[in-house]
């Protein structure tokens, strides 16, 4: 049995998703449980991706198949998991602001927080305080991310915090901003808990701010 | 001269130094590449006037998605002047962009400045930008400005606006400069128009060119193609530059990233060109690796060089002036990776022939502008300007005769021949050359110290030419019409 999670891992750190599949089947078939493929098999092999990514051992697209691979698994085990509690490091809702379509870094942070074990809500691009506010309402999240690479749609950023004080939701979910023109200083002046300048530490961030 | 009479044939002359990235048939295939990319996938456009210029100009449009007939793309190829030519603000025409004539400036809209006094990493303010036309002005490699850093003690969605002004009430050179949508660039044009005292004027003998970036891959924003045919529909130049990074918003091979560069450009092209037929466009431009470990857009990397030689390539073969990258760095600091990274990029960068060179101010991947790099970089221009001038070889140059007359043995100082030619070798200003007692004696200075030193000696001294009082009042008018709207915005809000 403890092959399962050995193979299972390595096919994570490989990025082979039909492989990881595979192995998932054949892991539940033998009667292996849900919570332990995720924890012994796909997490564990995204921490290994995480740890080598840190290092330099690992680069982006390597850690978007790992991450795809592991949710290829993810798929498979998570209609199992009913009356079970699903491991989620927490939920976060991520979106690029209201007048800016630049994503990709925003992309990339929801797939570092996703391998890392996060429920991540995308609200794509063009997201205002509106937005943010029906998806808090709706998916309640633990943390709320905003990105801008614009120095005038960064503003924007302080109008949604503005927002969740005046529906008094700002002190039921932690706000991080990052995005090239945004600094830990600009974070501490609009209001914002946390600011990250990569992708990797921001999952830092939200493991921090929700421990 | 000692030669006999001669005629010759099929002599050939290496006027300057050759490079070439790409070949003829090589550039053709990026560019059907890209015509393939258009034809075939389109492009998604966000702008509602676009959207209409390209349904009715014969692109297949559908919701957000443009399709382009190779047809229609190649007619605006055609259609774009081959050379754009920038006057200085008093209208001496300086920069001639085509060819292979290479012009270097800096760069555009940092956010954060490297403060030459201090050696602060800070928030850029108006005062910076005046800094940067000033130093712009004085350094003799650097043909136009740009803004060094977008200044932040204005009001946020008009510090295009305030960098302009500081700009043109700093420096005669051309400015090249970016906007946040159209209301802000008919700000700018109308400053610049009084300064040559009618629109009509500035239309004829432009001293500024419009820049608008989009986003790569085949996305383009609303602000982006707007302002695109804001300058088509306004007759002023204007660069429309995607800023496409391999391996994350283009294909990890090079080639495949130019054809994303290319197509990019061509959607606004097209939308110029259906405008105004004959409207002048600029190819952009910034072109470079994703790093796959910290996912930065690198702006030291080799490939930027070589992409941005590539790509202006490719814009030589489709006869449009071209806008590339060069004397910029990743490093954050004054130091050693900055001059690798500076120095091989320009160097590349003049090789190639590129019209104009932009960004020889940007460290820290483009985050941060500094003042220092760039008149660390108006030298190397200096140096590879050397490069480009070739070697001559006729009879003067050979100098055969000199040689017989000094004969084994002698030395040539004392030759009128040496006289005539020794102010040919290139003089450095920042460069140290001197003996180790020299150098000693002027306080053992680094390369760094030097450069402070310098660009500090700049911004206390340098009195760039002054505009008139009634244009500096008409240009203070404008900055102060556009606070009034915006301010009228917020209030409405």
């Amino acid at each position: 049995m403890s092959n399962y999670f050995g193979d299972l891992a390595q096919s994570v750190i490989a990025g082979r998703q039909e492989q990881v599949k595979e192995l998932t089947r054949q892991a539940l078939d033998a009667g292996t449980g849900p919570v332990e493929i995720i924890n012994q098999g796909l997490i564990a092999g995204m921490n290994v991706v995480g740890a080598r990514f840190k290092v330099g051992q690992m680069f982006v697209p390597e850690v978007l198949m790992s991450a795809r691979a592991m949710n290829g698994g993810m798929e498979l085990v998570k209609p199992l998991l009913v009356g079970q509690e699903l491991p989620s490091a927490g939920k976060v809702v991520l979106g690029t602001v209201k007048g800016d379509l630049h994503d990709i870094g925003k992309n990339l942070v929801g797939m570092m927080l996703e391998s890392a074990g996060f429920t991540v809500v995308n609200l794509g691009v063009d997201a205002g305080p509106e937005k943010f506010l029906q998806a808090i309402k709706e998916h309640k999240p633990g943390v709320i991310g905003m990105s801008a690479l614009l120095t005038t749609t960064m503003l924007s950023m302080k109008d949604t915090i503005e927002v969740l004080k005046e529906e008094g939701l700002r002190n039921k979910v932690k706000v991080i901003v990052g995005g090239a023109p945004i600094s830990q200083d600009f974070a501490e002046e609009i209001g914002a808990d946390g600011f990250a300048p990569d992708a990797a530490s921001a999952t830092d961030l939200c493991k921090k701010l929700l421990a | 001269m000692t030669r006999s009479q001669y005629v010759r044939a099929n002599y050939q002359v290496n006027a300057t130094p050759q490079f070439h990235v790409l070949s003829e048939h090589q550039c053709e295939d990026i560019y059907y590449g890209a015509l393939e990319a258009l034809e075939r996938t389109g492009a998604e456009v966000h702008s509602q006037t676009a959207l209409r210029i390209f349904r009715e100009g014969g692109c297949r449009v559908d919701g957000n998605r443009v399709r382009f007939p190779a047809r229609l793309v190649e007619r605006a190829v055609r259609s774009t002047p081959s050379r754009v030519v920038i006057s200085d603000r008093e209208g001496h025409r300086s920069m001639f962009l085509e060819g292979n004539n290479v012009y270097y400036g800096p760069g555009p809209t940092n956010t954060y400045t490297l403060d030459p006094f201090t050696g602060e990493r800070r928030r850029p303010k108006k005062s910076d930008t005046v800094r940067a036309g000033i130093v712009c002005d004085a350094l003799p490699n650097i043909a136009y400005a740009m803004d060094n850093g977008t200044p932040m003690d204005v009001t946020p969605t008009l510090a295009d606006v305030h960098a302009f002004q500081a700009l043109v009430e700093n420096t005669v050179k051309p400015i090249i400069h970016w906007g946040f949508g159209i209301e802000q660039y008919q700000d700018i044009v109308d400053m610049a128009a009084a300064v040559t005292g009618s629109l009509e004027e500035l239309q004829r003998n432009p001293f500024i060119i419009l820049y608008s970036e989009s986003s790569p891959p085949l996305r383009h924003s609303e602000e982006a193609i707007d302002k695109a045919i804001f300058a088509a529909k306004t007759d002023i130049p204007v660069i429309y530059t995607p800023c496409t990074f391999s391996g994350g918003v283009a294909p990890a091979t090079m080639a495949g990233s130019l054809v994303i560069s290319v197509a990019d450009f061509l959607v606004g092209l097209v939308a110029g060109q259906l405008v105004r037929e004959g409207a002048s466009f600029i190819m952009g431009g910034l072109i470079s690796t994703m790093d796959m470990s910290s996912s930065i857009l690198s702006y030291g990397a080799t490939e930027l060089s070589l992409l941005s030689a590539g790509l202006t390539d490719v814009a030589r073969y489709m006869k449009i002036p071209m806008f590339s990258t060069g004397g910029c760095t990743d490093s954050k600091v004054i130091d050693v990776q900055m001059g690798i990274e500076a120095a091989f990029s320009i160097l590349i960068a003049g090789l190639s022939g590129a019209n104009v060179v932009h960004d020889c101010n940007y460290m820290e991947y483009g985050a941060t502008g500094s003042l220092e790099l760039m008149v660390m970089d108006d030298e190397i221009i200096g140096m590879v300007k050397k490069i480009l001038k070739g070697i001559e070889v006729d009879d003067e140059h050979l100098a055969v005769d000199v040689i017989d007359a000094v004969g084994p043995g002698g030395h040539f100082l004392g030759e009128m021949h040496t006289m005539a030619h020794f102010r040919d070798f290139w003089a450095p200003t920042l460069i140290n050359r001197l003996r180790y007692d020299g150098w000693k004696a002027e306080g053992s200075k680094t390369m760094g110290q030097r450069v402070r030193e310098k660009t500090q000696n700049i911004i206390n001294t340098h009195e760039p030419e002054r505009l008139p009082k009634d244009v500096l009042h008409r240009i203070q008018e404008v900055v102060d019409r556009a606070e009034a709207r915006e301010a009228a915005k917020k209030i409405s809000k």
